[in-house]
């Protein structure tokens, strides 16, 4: 897909993606002064995000897709690696107009529809300090005017500007929070887990109006989420994560319809279908490691079932196969037709 | 978990300051000691402003028998210059309440700024600030005191910079860490994501959401505030001839009226200060317990209709 | 018929507030047999948790039972003392309640709130204690070395199932649950039904199962429940109600999740929201927001009407009840 194909061609005017992230890592360190435990969340991420289209980055928690958004949003800073907004590196820029700009551009919608209002103001305020701050050549009333004309835009009527945020619900709330996103007319919207915490009947109508937005307004959206079929159902692309490495990405029906990484196919089998009862129980219990000062290799070994030598040995690289990009040295040695080595149980710890 | 699942609607943040006044009012009246606490201050905030309606006499002239023992004319007797003690008393509350108020308030204020900036910043900023806050807590009041008694015009302004420089400290580290657990509040990330500045951040943003513990912090301070100034004042570093409870206390100290007879010279004004006080500390409990239902105290209802018209 | 394990026979609990009394459970009957996984579906403020709380007699004030009795093996445990309470709770029935990994003592072992747990019931102490902890940390798949762990330093999966292993100390015949893999992902929740279903068939016990996620029920549920705004909406088994669903309410929930396989179609969901319970809405209490709403339904309150294995409380089945008597 785009990035891979970008290693090795030379980027036309027009191919350059909408945000681009170039070996982007964050860690953290954990412990007190002396400590020497550093947490990898997110590490070696290359991702792009075109033009009105919206990207499901999926994995469980631990996985660094929370964190992924926090970069993105520029909520602190890399480790390593860059960002690169419509071609721009905005690690570089300084001043308060380029960083008024940037946020101006990329928008955050956050998960907990609970917390993420202040309880002392009305709903209003994060869209008219919104406004204030990056639609600058309205005037008051034109703000006013805005607000309410964003509201609609979400599905909520201009009255409830008034309101304060407990007295709406939490799928009120949620809309609430993209309306503040999109007064500020941004390109991209990074939503973290924003109907995680909905009553399931209420998520329908906000995956409806994400893609609403794309087509409507041409927003991208990067949705980010553990729930793979609400990313099959509003995503154009899909990116999984596992343990801060991209596993796999790709188009949304490529990858959900024949999914190549372990991973991939482990949180399929898991996802469920009240529709469809028939018994899908994979084996698995374990659970996503946290990664501390991590070894070479693949961080999904010790719970795959094909793992062989060369997991333990060397991490993979996402690697392009067909319209997609896989990281796994066995599904790619089997798309490439080489014959793999013997297969080691999978407790191959090291 | 809400155990209540009444609609969607949760119980108010802390903090939240919607229709506050009203329902706050309904909750004082509610709470005894809110009450209690309440009708106090009110009783000293009348007499306060209108001492002419409380007492009989000039709080000042020597125009009576001094020492004399309470009496119908003189409820509290008289000094030993010949003074209504009464009436220096009612006269006396004015400067008291005011000079409390104000200490309290600035206190307050500066512990919330260095509390509150010190928990958004953190890093260098916060043990900075934390160091500056530690050193004026272990600061030994009394010898300061004394030292700068001798620098210092004795009255009231003295008075009031010493109590503001001494009691900001404690409150400051309290509302410091109210402010760590606010800062990674969903809803400040959100300030920051848009753009916010820092300090917009923590005056708009931040404060508010500590109004009740800003009130308390207010509250608590107020209550020692009383206590304190009053002994400073008892221990001279007050002015004579200003009228606060404190130095009637002073006076009738130097004027030995405990044994002279008309003791209630000094026990007036102190049970006035124990009673300012206490006014503050029960409006203090009740408003922990009508900003956190989890401290009030269970009373069994009993049943009415139902809430259906 | 056998004598049910649990039955609960309508019972309506009611919110004592300011403003007058708010019935959060009305009039909900059903029963759980021996070793029967029932599974109580519904969405933020339907009374499922209220009902749980009712129902293992842990309801406190301004909440109290308005009516109706909840029977466990006949005995009616509403009007039991707490003494006798006492001696029931944790060995005849246990609970699981919401995120309860963060229900454990961050200051003591795990070990320790076992060995608490055993005392405070009158079960075994000492090594025998210790004899009955590892068991029961083997039967949910925990090495029981962890028993030594303070609770931050096992993971979320790993917790919740020290919390089911906590519930099953005294192997009772019945364990009530309250969502307990709501802050679980997706593979955690999976493998943990699959392990709470294991021990069910393994020890026999019963299970009812509150959650707000039809599709962690369909697999593993012998009977539905699906609650709506304090009432039972729709009674019926498993197969029953996920095969042909008859209530709006239900249709509707089925219809909100997005499929993983075949064809995509358009997601509706359910607008509107949830009534508030101090002014529910006249007659049925979902024609606000129902599709297929009637002149009658904002007038009639319907009761639970028999169709073939369902029971549904909607107007649109009373012919065919009628019919079926």
């Amino acid at each position: 897909m785009a990035n891979a194909q970008e290693t090795h061609e030379v980027p036309a005017a027009d191919a350059e993606p909408l945000l681009r992230t170039v070996e982007l890592t964050r860690h953290f360190r954990l412990g007190g002064l002396f400590a020497n435990e550093v947490l990898h969340a997110v590490d070696d991420l290359n991702i792009a995000i075109q033009e009105r289209e919206i990207v499901a980055l999926v994995g469980e928690s631990g996985s660094g897709k929370s964190t992924v958004a926090r970069l993105l949003a520029r909520l602190y800073p890399p480790t390593r690696g860059e960002i690169f907004y419509r071609g721009r590196p905005i690690q570089k820029l300084r001043s308060r107009k380029d960083l008024l700009w940037y946020r101006g551009e990329v928008t955050i919608v956050l998960q907990d529809p609970f917390s993420a209002f202040h309880p002392v103001f009305r709903v209003s305020h994060g869209v008219m300090r919104n406004l204030a701050l990056h639609r600058r050549e309205l005037s008051r009333d034109e703000r006013r005017q805005e607000a309410a004309r964003v509201f609609e835009s979400v599905g909520l009527s201009a009255k409830m500007l008034s309101r304060y945020a407990y007295e709406m619900s939490g799928g009120e709330r949620q809309r609430v929070g993209f309306a503040q996103a999109l007064a500020v007319r941004p390109k991209l919207i990074l939503a973290d887990e924003p109907v995680s915490m909905l009553d399931v009947s209420i998520r329908a109508g906000v995956l409806n109006m994400m893609a609403g937005l794309r087509d409507q307004e041409g927003v991208s959206i990067l949705y980010i989420t553990h729930d793979i079929a609400s990313a099959r159902y509003v995503a154009d692309r899909i990116i999984v994560m596992y343990a801060g490495h991209l596993v796999e990405a790709g188009p949304a029906e490529t990858v959900l319809s024949d999914p190549k990484h372990p991973y991939t196919q482990l949180l399929l089998s898991a996802a469920a279908d009240p529709r469809d009862h028939v018994t899908l129980i994979s084996a698995d219990s374990g659970e996503p490691p946290k990664v501390v000062n991590p070894s070479e290799g693949c961080r999904f070994r010790w719970r795959c079932p094909h793992a062989i030598e060369k997991c333990s040995q060397v991490t993979p690289r996402p690697t392009p196969i067909g319209s997609r990009e896989v990281a796994c040295h066995v599904a790619v040695a089997q798309a490439e037709g080489v014959p793999l080595p013997a297969e080691t149980a999978s407790a191959s710890n090291s | 978990m809400a155990v209540t699942e009444i609609a969607l609607s949760e119980p108010p943040v802390a903090g939240d300051a919607t229709g506050a006044p009203r329902r706050f009012f309904r909750a004082v009246l509610r709470n005894r000691k809110a009450t209690v606490g309440a009708l106090i201050l009110l009783l000293i905030a009348f007499v306060a402003a209108f001492p002419g309606a409380v007492a009989n006499h000039p709080p000042e002239a020597t125009l009576y028998a001094p020492n004399a023992g309470p009496s119908s004319s003189h409820l509290l007797g008289t000094t030993s210059l010949g003074q209504d003690v009464f009436s220096q008393l009612v006269y006396s509350t004015r400067l008291t309440l005011v000079v409390t108020l104000i200490v309290s308030l600035i206190a307050t204020f500066v512990s919330m700024i260095v509390g509150v900036t010190s928990a958004y910043v953190g890093g260098v900023t916060d043990r900075v600030l934390m160091v500056i806050t530690d050193v004026f807590l272990i600061l030994p009041v009394l010898p300061l005191l004394i030292l700068l008694a001798a620098y210092l015009p004795p009255g009231v302004t003295s008075l009031t910079v010493v109590l503001c420089i001494t009691s900001w400290a404690f409150q400051a580290r309290q509302l410091r860490s109210q402010g760590q657990t606010l800062r990674n509040r969903d809803f400040l990330l959100a300030a920051r994501a848009r753009g916010e500045r820092g300090i917009y951040i923590i005056l708009v943003e931040i404060v508010p959401t500590m109004t009740s513990l800003l009130v308390a912090s207010f509250l608590s301070l107020a209550v020692y505030v009383v206590g304190f100034a009053a002994t400073l004042q008892f221990l001279g570093l007050g002015n004579s001839s200003e009228l606060m409870w404190g130095t009637m206390l002073y006076n009738a100290q130097q004027a030995s009226a405990l044994e002279a007879g008309n003791a209630w010279w000094a026990l007036g004004p102190g049970a006035a200060v124990a009673l300012l006080g206490t006014g503050f500390a029960l409006v203090n409990y009740a408003f922990d317990e009508i900003g956190n239902p989890a401290l009030r105290p269970v009373r069994r209802r009993r049943r009415r209709g139902r809430a259906t018209a | 018929m056998a004598e049910p394990l649990l039955e609960v026979d309508a019972l309506s609990v009611d919110y004592l507030t300011e403003s007058g009394d708010v019935r959060a459970v009305d009039d909900v009957s059903f029963r759980v047999d021996e070793g029967e996984f029932l599974g109580i579906v519904g969405e933020s403020g339907c009374g499922k948790s209220t009902l749980l709380f009712a129902v293992a007699q842990l309801l406190s004030p301004p909440g109290e039972v308005a009516g109706g009795a909840v029977a466990f093996h006949g005995t009616d445990m509403v009007r039991l003392g707490r003494e006798d309470l006492r001696h029931m709770r944790w060995r005849d029935y246990s609970l699981v309640m919401q995120s309860a990994m963060n229900a454990l003592n961050p200051m003591k072992s795990v070990a320790a709130q076992f060995s608490d747990t055993l005392a405070a019931h009158g079960g075994a102490t000492g090594d025998e204690a210790r004899g009955r902890s590892v068991e029961v940390m083997q039967l949910v798949g925990i090495d029981p070395v962890h028993l030594e762990s303070y609770p931050h330093q096992l993971s979320g999966g790993m917790r919740q199932r020290a919390m089911i292993a906590m519930a099953l100390l005294f192997t009772p015949q019945l364990v009530i649950m309250d969502e307990p893999t709501s802050a679980l992902d997706v593979v955690a929740q999976q493998s943990l039904m699959t392990k709470v279903k294991d021990l069910q068939h393994r020890l026999g016990f019963a299970v009812i199962f509150v959650t707000h996620d039809m599709s962690l029920v369909s697999r593993y549920s012998d009977r539905v429940l699906v609650m709506y705004a304090g009432q039972v909406a729709e009674a019926a088994t498993t197969d029953a109600i996920f095969s042909e669903p008859r209530h709006p309410y239900t249709r509707g929930l089925m219809s909100a999740f997005p499929s993983l396989r075949g064809p995509r179609r358009e997601l509706l969901g359910i607008p509107g929201r949830p009534p508030d319970l101090a002014h529910p809405p006249t007659g049925c209490r979902f024609h606000p927001r129902c599709p297929e709403v009637m002149p009658q339904c904002l007038t009639i309150e319907p009761d639970l009407y028999a169709v073939g294995q369902t029971d549904v409380r909607c107007l649109l089945y009373v012919e065919q009840a009628k019919q079926a008597v």
